[in-house]
Parts: C-alpha cells; structure tokens; sequence
C-alpha cells in the first residue's frame, strides 16, 4: 500500500477485514471535455484525492447529456448521476451548458415521478482550473448517495 | 462474439504511476476474458517507442483492429496512440484511450478500490470501442492573416515576426497607441537598458510595415469560427482625428480642457485632444470623449454649452462669442429668457450647485455687444433657388429662417403685427428682455439676407395657396398661441377682467391700457408673473391667485422669488369662483380655498375646494393668465387647396408629423407653441431648427426621415452618475464651490422702471463661475482644434467603425493590470501624500515624465529617504497568493536609480528576494554595494509622524515593521513610500475569455493548454497566448512567449492546412420529423431547414461537434460522429459492471 499522504476520505475509513463487502454507491459523471474533465485531471495531476465510486464519461459538451442517457445510466444500476460543465458564460461551444441546466431542472422534477429522489441527479460547473472542486463535487454526490441509499428501481 | 472485431488492449504502467496504485496483472486479466480481446498486454511506459511498436506490431501481425490504450489521459497521448495505429495502416478512431492515470492511480489511493475502478473504466473504452466506426479528419485551409490582440512588447514582437515572414497581420490595441505598460518604463532591468530605446524602434517599424494593419482605439466584439478560419469582429472607437493630423500640436495649444493624464498615472495633466506620448504610434493625435456633456444633451438647440464655458474660463470670449452663434439663433434671447434646461441636468448639481449657464451665456453676449458690435454673419456656402416663406417672426420662425438661410436658401418671414420677434416681444416685459436685445439677434439674421415683411397676417392679407402660387417652395407656420384661456367663472365679461397675454401685448406694443390699483393675477405660469411684475411697475398692488402650493407652480423659481421681492403677494391653495361687480365694473374676487387632493395625469395634485371657506377679496383689475392657445381662426380661411388639409387637435393645435413637423398640408411645416400649446422659448427652436431640416430634405427631394437636428435622448447622462468623466474625482469628493450670483437692480428701484433686473456678470465673475465646470465628458466640443488645424485632420463628427476581419490564427497578448493597492489601507496609498505606486514612481524616473525625470515629494521637496515595500498584494492570502515575480528586481532597479540621481536613502523591505533569471543575481549584489539598506519582514503600517525631525521638518512618514532577521521591532522614518504593487490579470480578461472560449487559472490569468510542455497554446485551437496575460513575467521572459506563439503560428501557415477532428452532427434524413428543434439550439447555426425536403441539415464546416443537437432530437435522428448514442450508452453500461 501507498505511503503516501492523502486527504482524508471517506475510503481512508473502509474496514478492510470485512469479508462480505458493504454496498458502496455506484455514481456516473458526465463531464463535457473542454472544462471538467480537464478540470478532473487537474485533480489527478495536483494528487488531490476524489471518491472512487464516481466513474467518468467524457462528453463534448454537458450540453450533450441526454435525459435518456441519464435514465439508462439509473436503469443500468447507478445510484447517482453528476453532470458536470463549464461554469455559465465560459462554455466552449457559448451556450450548451445552459441547455444542460434547464435539462437537469425539468429531469429533477420527473425523477421524482418514477420514485427517484431528485439529489441522485446533480449538475455543477467545475473549470478546468478547479481540480479542488471537482475533488469536493465527487466526496459530496458519494455521501449523498450513500445516505440516500442503493436505489431500487422495480423493473 | 462479434467475428469482424479484433480487440487489443494495452495497459501502461506509466512507470510506477500507475502501477503503484492499480493492480496491472488484475486489469490484463479482466481485459483478456472480455468479449472479442484478442491480445491484452500491459508495458512500463506505451507511449515509449517500443510501447507503440506493441500496438503497430499487433495490428500487423495479429490483426488487431479495435485498439484500448490504459495509460493516462486523453488530451496528454490520444494523438501519439493515434498516429501509431495509423503508421499500422489502421483508422486512428478505432483507438480509445481508458484514463487511468489522472483519473485513477493518482486520485484513489485504496489500491483494491483503485483496481476495480480501473478495470470499469477498460471496460467502459473496450465496450465504446467495438462500435467506432472509421473517420476521416476534415481538412481546412490556414489564413494565413494572423491576428495579434494587444499592442505590448508581446504583441509587438509576434506581429513583427509574423510580418517578417511575409503575412498579413492585425495587430489589435485598444489604448490610442501601441506600446503598452514597456513604453512608461524608465529604465528596465537588470540591464539597465532605456525603455524606449529598445521599445520604440519597434514601434516604429510596426507603422512602416506595410502588411501590419495597425488596428488602435479597437477592442475585439466577437470571435466566430475555428482554426485556420476565424472571422473577429471588432469595434473601433472614433479617435475624432484622421491620420492626415501632421502631429503638429497646434491643437493643443488652443485646447481649453485638461483633465489627469492616465498615462502619466494622473501625475500630469492632459488636453482633451492629445497624443499619449512623444513616440506613439500611429503619430496621430487623438480626442478623449466619454459621452456627450448633460448640458448640450438637454438643450433643445443643443448649444455647446460646455465648450463656450470652457473657452470663457479661459478668458477666451471671442471664440466663446462664436461657438454660441455656431448653434443658437438667438444667443442674447436665450441669454435672458431661456428656462435652461441645461441647468436641471448640469452635473456640478450633483457637487453642490449646477453651474449658471444662462447667465454665462448672457455674459458672452453682453461682451459681445461691448467688443463686437458688428459681428459678421456667417458665410453661406452655396445659394439655392427655391424660396420658403415663414410665417411668424418669433423664435420658432426665426430659427427655421436662420437655419435655412445658412442652407443658401432665400427665406421671406411674414409677421402680423409691425413687431419682430412674436412672444418675445409681445409677451416679455423690457425688465427680462430688453427690445434692443430682441432686436439685435433679429438684426443679425436680417443681415444674412432674410427679408422680413410686417403686418402681413395668414388668413387675413393672404392664404396658403398665395404662397404657392408666388412660388415659394415651402412654408413653414410657426405663428404661436396668443388666445389667452377663459376661467369659465361669472363675471367674466366685467371691465377690468383681461387676459395676461392681452395685458402684456397692449404693454408692449404701448398700446392704451388701464391698469388698475388693487390688481389680481389669477395663475401660476411665467405669463401670471411676468403680467404681475408689469402690473407693479405700472403702480399696482398686485396679488397672485394660484389654486395649488409653490412646490407646483410652473412659473421659474428666479422669477418668482423676483416677484416676491418687489413686493408681489402670492397666495397658493386659493381659486376664484366668481368676479364680482358694481354695475360693468369689477369690484372684487370671490374666493375659495384648497387644499390638495391625489395626483392627476399630469402628477399634479389636483386641488379640491374647502367647504365654507368662501371670501370676498377686493379687487378692481383681475388679470388671467392661466394657459393659451393658438388663434385658429385662420385655418378656416387657409387651406392646402389640393395640396392637403390642416388638421387641428383638441387644444386648437396644429397636428403634424412628430418627426418632420409636416401638417396634413404638403410642403407646410408647423413648430413652436402653435403645435405644442405654449412653451418655451428655446423648445420653440428646436422645433424651428428640426423643421429646416425637414424643409431642406423636402426641397432636395430627400425622404423625410433620419433626421440629425435632434440627437438621440435614449439613456439620459448615461456615464455620467458618478463622476463627469473616468479620470475625474466622484462628486462626492469633488471640493464644493459656490455658485456665483448675478447682480441684480434694488427691488425699490427696479418697480419704478422697465429697466433689466439682472444686471450681468463681470469678466471675473463669468471666469470664476466657468470655472466650477466639470468638463463632462473630458472634450466638450468648443471645437477649437478643428479651427486651428492646418491639415483639417480634426472629424468632431466621427463615429465608431465596426470591421469584420478574417483570420486563420490569434495571438492573445492583452497584458496586465496594477493591483488597486488602496484595498490596503495600512499602507495609506491613496490617503496619505507621497506614498505612491510602481507605476507612479516609475513615472517619476522618466525623463519624459510629469516630472522631468526627477523624484520628489508632493510638496515639491526632494525625499531625505525612500522605502520600497515589496509584495503587495502578491503572495499574501487576502489577495493574490501567487508571486509578481517582477517586483524583487523593478524595485532594485528604483534603489539604483534613486541611488544614482538623489542623496535619498533607500530602504527595501522584503521578504524573501528572488532574483530569478539571468543577470538578475548579479544585478542584485551590485544594488547591495550600492549602499541601499535591505531589511528582510513585511511592512506592518506606514502612518505620518507627529513628531518633528532635528532639522525642525515634520510631516514625514513612519513604516513600521519587524526585521525577521534581526528579530526586533524597527519605525523607519521616509519622506516617500513606493508599493510594489502586484500584477493582476485585466478587469476584462472574464469577457476576453468569454470571447474566445479560454479558460482561466484560478489566479484568474489565461490558462494555457500544458503549463510545462504547452506554454503558449490554449483549448481552442489556433488561439495563443503570450506575456503578462498568461502570468506575471518580465520583459524578457514575454519577449521569448511572443517569439514562441509567432514560431507557431507561421509554422501552421506553413503547413497550409489544418486536421480538424470529425467530431460532428449529422442527420439522418429518413428519422428528421422536420420538427426544426436542433435549428433553434445550435449555438453556430450549422443547422438550416430544408423546405423543399421538409428535413433539417448540418453545415459541417459550421459544426463544432458539441452534441447539443444531438440530445435535443426527439427522432433521435442526429448523430454525433464519435459520441454516438450506442457508444455512449455501451460505455455507460460496461462502468457500472
């Protein structure tokens, strides 16, 4: 194991001895490439520690995000799903992130329709200076998650 | 099992980086047993040589045609793992990268957590990657036009390498001239080299290229399209001078305005019309405006109220004489009896009180009429041959025939009555507008040739159809309101009872009429006063009936104050109900009281009677003057005959066109009170002046519209809310000065003559009053340059340019700012004398400077000794955390330089000296033997000393502080401060970004692409950045950052063309509905509509590849090339296994 010094995480406090493993939230990140996922490299780069349950999918734009692809990511077993743009006014391509944020709002509402609670569904601007963000955005959605608990969905 | 895919998947080791914390063996393991992974390998370092001849070898040899890299991200070696698969003769879009390095190794370190993490994102690549499909990359051609926004030595250095080379470039500066923050610099360091001998040879062959287009006073609007093919927009502010101006500076000369010169850090002052420094670049002088003065802005005529109060402050009459003229018909009327709405909207009213322009106007002329008694009258350029006829010969009339006799066009005016002037004589007592006053501006428009024909009455001696048939080619009807409104009261026809305006008239022509001894004017407007103040010379007891209160009398406050003061009783909140008799003759008033009710549609309180409050008040004149309204009569008598028909309104009114004044008669114009109801004076001249201008478009055949006579009143004193202009004081802080009064005659006398009340300025007074001016704007027009400039290089009427250029690269080199260092008030910038900024003192140094190159105190003294406090506002957390980098060596450079020309001691406080690039180490110990003290600790304070040095001299500074090596406490007495103020990005760097979709580093500097191996690109390719807006840097260092974005640029206009990722949309015609959703959302409207096809398309060569289009389809018809909906929604599944 690694030495090395981190900041504190929830995983720091995973019992290792537990054979049976706990259930651990499972979260997709739609990040447009020009400002989050740079910005989520940044945090790699600078070593900043982010939550291992959050699993990325670059996208051009967050503007790309389809509420169907947020549904099938849910249907596929995610109990949480963080969409991730630049900041209002810095989108590379002027104005996706706008369409994505009045997307997230309308989706928000129907989730609640088919029995998922809204927080599941997070949209945040993340820049591709802000590896420490992105940091923070991920540790947030997990404890989120994982108080809201393992979503059920029936089939 | 798909037969047709062949997987490879290859997991880098990245050394250790990612073996450290990611289980290799266990991912090859995962990766092998996935569907169709025909070969998984996992390599110290892939993207070494013998890494990519893995991938080559396998795709030759073993087939392998889907190809999974793990190694680190996608913007560091997609490209390298893409050129190996196509050396291989493989599509480089059948390669994806899984980033478990960045997004991984180096973010978890829980290596099972890691593990698993890095085995779903292979997982999620291997499962997008089965379905890529071949893509080609678009090919685009380079413009080779390149362009540089920002005219520092950053931007000068590229744009010369790049002209050098043999290509167009656009070398953008916003400021008047190139240059930037170098050309203030005295000495640079740690060469000791002059600025400007190194700077300005550049400069200079800037302007000698021909293939520089040198774009200043520009500010780049808006950015389309993408590398190789940019189309900017830009906006290139008026400079009011053309680059005909020799750069002679007689202008400057003659200038009357002088504001803080930004330049020179408000050190120094500045004329309004300048050039920003001996050696600027283009050598074309430039006018400072910033918006058009308040003053010019409410006055109908829009007299160059500013200008000519600018040339009297300096004692500059004769042209302050002519500048009047320039634009007001009738400057010794308006001078006397202008309501002066310049006055209401006069920023000094925002200091204390505005300034008194009328009577500054009145000062001119009387001067005027002392030195000038001829003034000569305009020249008029060319004659025209089609008459126009006025009728009425009062302002309205006289400013239409004076205009269009400027205009070369013969003008007859007839009058009714065998006076000149309408309303001003007839209605204005002598007190407020002597007749030779009236005459004098009628006698000066007589002189430009405009015939004036007496006692000649439309409707009465002659009709509209005359005029025609006697061939004038227009007329204009400007002949007032002269029917005084009844009070609709009994008692009305009694003798005694008349109306104001009749009053007035039978006055002022010197008609019989009675005056009675107790005289009543009912009213609250001008008219009521100037009917009561007439009555009281006449020998009357006068009382002034008005139903509201004085806060809603229409009547000038002067006015009324001057009335009160001859005695004049007024008495509000009372109305008249009857007039009472004995017999015919009027007796008495009867009266009632009010009070007031809500606000009517005028805002108004509408005044209600008070039950039982009803008195008989004894009177035996009553005077009415409550409103007027045009005679009509005449129109019954006058009619278009076939060429239209006058309309009336409701008030009696002539309706007319409310841009060109036009009645429903063609050819007839209309203005001042017989289309407005009564008014003003000067409100009657603008109508006057629009209706020239309507005449003239008329005559020549022109559509009556854009009309310039007016201009524009959107926003009124936009800009203007804090301050008169950016380099001014806010009001708030502007000293206050009193508003000077004009004499006035002793009210026992005045009520005895018809002599003038007001009895004008002296030349002090005038210059003392033009004094308190704030020059709005900074240039207020006087229109002085455009006199003396030889060259006729001086456009006051310039307007912004907006320019469309096309280029195929752009080099961003926008600069820095100074850190505003009066956030930290310890140091006292900005409150206390002598402490002063880098910039400030660097100035100082300057041989060109406000200073002539020498440093001293405010009061003129030279400094005993100097500190230089280093870090301000850099490395410190409640501001900028990052260091200046430059300020260790400026400010040993100030400690030689100081050193070398004064006997000041210097002290530098630092806390840690970072003499960092070459030469500067040396530089620093030779500063150290120069004798300047270093003291190592942070200033805590600087505050004056109350105490008294031994040489008796007091009102030096103390810097306080703890010498970190010494470990003591130390109170340093200095006479001057300098602040090593940090560099900060610009204020505008947000919209800069904005603009060309850069990203900022969190100290808010323009992010480049790699901060090691990228330094000068950003993420929009084909966009560069270079110097101080990338990070704080010295010359040098942004030197060699130009060089590099110009090697870049010129080797991709070598290359001639440009790969550009098929990312794009495209649209599957049989699934488009037509809905015409994706048109609406495509923020580069790549997506047109079809109609004849009923389906929508994509440009692609418009298409950036954002997807946005692609989520919104609800077909599901677009497709977006390498993020489809399978490929997206196959690697969504394949992570969350």
């Amino acid at each position: 194991m690694t030495t090395a010094t981190s900041t504190q995480t929830f995983t720091d406090t995973i019992d290792k001895s537990q054979t049976t493993p706990v259930w651990q939230p499972k979260i997709v990140a739609f990040l447009c490439n020009w400002c989050s996922y740079t910005g989520a490299d940044l945090a790699g780069v600078s070593r900043i520690q982010w939550s291992p349950f959050v699993r990325t999918v670059r996208v051009m734009c967050s503007g790309r995000v389809d509420p169907t692809l947020v549904m099938k990511a849910f249907r596929l077993g995610a109990d949480g799903v963080l969409i991730s743009g630049c900041h209002p006014g810095d989108c590379h391509y002027s104005e996706g992130n706008y369409k994505a944020m009045r997307r997230v709002r309308l989706l928000r509402r129907v989730l609640q329709g088919f029995g998922i609670h809204p927080d599941r569904l997070r949209l945040v601007w993340v820049s591709a200076s802000e590896g420490d963000v992105w940091a923070k955005v991920t540790d947030e959605m997990t404890e989120t998650v994982r108080n809201l608990g393992q979503l059920r969905l029936e089939s | 099992m798909d037969p047709d895919v062949h997987l490879g998947v290859y997991i880098c080791h990245c050394g250790v980086n990612i073996s450290h914390t990611v289980d290799m063996d266990e991912c090859r393991q995962f990766a092998e047993q996935r569907t169709d992974v025909r070969v998984a390998r996992d390599f110290k370092f892939m993207c070494s040589d013998p890494g990519q001849e893995l991938i080559k070898q396998d795709i030759q040899e073993r087939g392998i045609n889907r190809v999974v890299v793990a190694c680190c991200t996608p913007l560091m070696h997609e490209l390298t793992f893409r050129r190996a698969c196509q050396g291989a003769d493989l599509n480089p879009f059948l390669m994806q990268i899984a980033n478990i390095r960045e997004q991984c190794a180096w973010v978890h370190n829980n290596r099972e957590l890691a593990t698993e993490k890095a085995k779903a994102i292979i997982n999620g690549a291997i499962a997008r990657v089965r379905l890529h499909s071949e893509l080609e990359p678009m090919r685009a051609e380079v413009n080779p036009a390149t362009m540089v926004v920002g005219a520092g030595i950053a931007g000068i250095q590229a744009a010369l390498d790049v002209a050098e080379a043999g290509h167009p470039v656009y070398l953008v500066e916003r400021e008047a001239s190139i240059g930037g923050h170098m050309a203030r610099f005295d000495k640079t360091f740690p060469t000791l080299d002059c600025a400007a001998c190194i700077l300005t040879p550049k400069m200079v062959s800037i302007g000698h290229r021909p293939n520089v287009h040198l774009k200043t006073l520009t500010e780049v609007e808006d950015v389309q399209g993408f590398v190789g093919n940019f189309t900017v927009r830009l906006r290139e502010r008026a400079r009011y001078v053309t680059p005909d101006c020799t750069s002679c500076g007689e202008c400057v000369k003659v200038c009357p305005v002088q504001v803080p010169d930004t330049f020179e850090e408000k050190l120094g002052p500045k004329t309004a019309i300048h050039k920003a420094f001996a050696q600027a670049v283009p050598n074309t002088f430039r006018i400072e405006k910033q918006g058009r003065p308040p003053c010019k802005q409410a006055c109908p005529v829009h007299q160059d109220a500013a200008g000519y109060i600018a040339l009297i402050r300096e004692g500059r009459f004769r042209e302050a004489c002519a500048l009047v003229r320039r634009q007001n018909p009738l400057p010794f009327i308006c001078g006397r009896v202008c309501y002066h709405p310049c006055e209401q909207d006069c920023s000094r009213g925002n200091v204390d009180e505005p300034l008194a322009i009328q009577n500054l106007k009145r000062f001119l002329m009387d001067w005027e009429a002392k030195n000038l008694p001829r003034p000569d009258p305009p020249e008029i350029k060319e004659r025209r041959t089609q008459r126009v006829a006025i009728i009425g010969a009062g302002p309205a009339g006289l400013t239409a025939a004076h205009d269009l006799s400027l205009k070369g066009y013969p003008v007859s005016v007839y009058e009714a009555t065998d006076v000149l002037g309408g309303m001003l004589w007839l209605g204005l007592p002598a007190y407020r507008c002597p007749r030779d006053i009236v005459m004098r501006d009628i006698h000066y428009i007589e002189q430009m040739g405009v015939e004036f024909i007496r006692g000649k009455a439309l409707g009465r001696d002659f009709s509209l159809h005359d005029l025609f048939a006697q061939g004038f080619g227009a007329v204009f009807v400007g002949t007032g309101a002269h029917k005084g409104f009844d009070l609709d009261i009994p008692g009305e026809d009694l003798e005694g009872v008349e109306s104001g305006i009749d009053y007035l008239r039978n006055i002022n022509l010197g008609l019989q009429q009675r005056t009675g001894r107790r005289v009543a004017v009912i009213g609250g407007g001008n008219t009521a006063i100037d009917a009561a103040r007439t009555a009281r010379r006449e020998g009357a007891e006068v009382t002034i009936l008005y139903r509201r209160t004085l806060a809603e009398m229409p009547a000038e406050k002067e006015e009324l104050d001057d009335a009160r003061a001859e005695g004049i009783d007024v008495r509000w909140l009372t109305a008249p109900t009857a007039i009472i008799g004995d017999g015919s003759v009027v007796t008495a008033i009867r009266c009632v009281d009010m009070e007031l009710g809500e606000p009517d549609a005028s805002g108004r309180h509408r005044p209600i009677p008070k039950s039982h409050s009803e008195r008989e008040l004894p009177f035996d004149q009553v005077i009415k003057a409550i409103s007027q309204q045009p005679d009509s009569d005449w129109t019954q008598r006058s009619q278009g005959n076939g060429r239209g028909t006058l309309i009336l309104t409701r008030w009696e009114t002539l309706e007319v066109n409310p841009d060109s004044l036009q009645t429903g008669v063609e050819g007839v114009f209309a203005g001042g009170d017989v289309v407005s109801g009564p008014a003003t004076v000067v409100a009657a001249m603008g109508q006057g002046r629009r209706a020239a201008e309507a005449i003239d478009k008329y005559l020549c055949g022109s559509p009556l519209t854009d009309f310039t006579t007016h201009l524009p009143p959107p926003n009124p004193r936009e800009g203007f809310e804090e301050r008169p202009h950016e380099n001014a004081l806010p009001y708030s802080k502007t000293p206050r000065v009193p508003r000077t009064i004009m004499p006035q005659l002793d009210p026992r006398r005045r009520i005895h003559t018809d002599d003038e009340v007001n009895l004008g300025f002296t030349e002090e007074q005038a210059q003392r009053e033009a004094s308190r001016c704030l020059s709005c704007g900074v240039c207020v027009e006087c229109l002085e340059c455009q006199r003396v400039c030889e060259p006729k290089a001086v456009k006051h009427d310039m307007t912004d340019k907006v320019d469309e250029v096309k280029v195929g690269q752009v080099l961003i080199a926008t600069g820095h700012q100074l850190l505003d260092s009066r956030a930290m008030q310890q140091y006292g910038y900005g409150r206390l004398d002598n402490v002063v900024s880098s910039l400030e003192f660097e100035r100082m140094l300057n041989s060109t400077g406000p200073t002539g190159g020498e440093v001293l105190c405010k009061n003129g003294e030279k400094p005993r000794a100097i500190g230089i406090v280093h870090c301000v506002g850099s490395r410190d957390e409640n501001h900028h955390r990052y260091c200046s980098r430059v300020c260790c060596m400026y400010a040993l450079k100030f400690a030689h330089l100081v050193t070398e020309r004064t006997d000041a001691q210097v002290y530098q406080f630092y806390i840690d000296m970072r003499a960092f690039g070459k030469g500067c180490e040396e530089f620093y110990s030779r500063v150290l033997r120069e004798g300047s003290t270093i003291i190592r600790g942070k200033v805590a304070e600087v505050v004056p000393s109350q105490r008294v040095d031994h040489r008796g001299r007091n009102g030096y500074l103390l810097m306080r502080c703890e010498d970190t090596l010494v470990g003591r406490f130390r109170e340093i007495p200095v006479d001057m401060v300098v602040l090593c103020n940090a560099l900060e990005p610009r204020a505008d760097s947000v919209s800069l970004a904005q603009r060309f979709s850069l990203s900022r580093s969190p100290d808010g500097f323009f992010l480049e692409r790699h901060p090691k191996l990228d330094p000068i690109s950003t993420m929009n390719d084909g966009v560069y950045i270079a110097g101080t807006c990338q990070g704080p840097k010295d010359i040098p260092d942004s030197v060699a950052q130009a060089q590099a974005a110009a090697s870049r640029i010129l080797g991709l206009i070598a290359k001639g063309e440009v790969l550009i990722d098929p990312i794009r949309a495209t649209i599957e015609e049989k699934s488009c509905s037509g809905c015409r959703m994706c048109n609406a959302v495509c923020p580069y409207h790549a997506i047109t509509f079809e109609r004849e096809q009923s389906v929508s398309k994509v440009n692609q060569a418009l298409c950036k590849g954002c997807g946005t289009c692609v989520s919104t389809c609800p077909a599901g018809a677009i497709a977006g090339a390498g993020f489809t909906d399978d490929q997206l929604e196959a690697e969504l599944e394949a992570v969350l296994v």
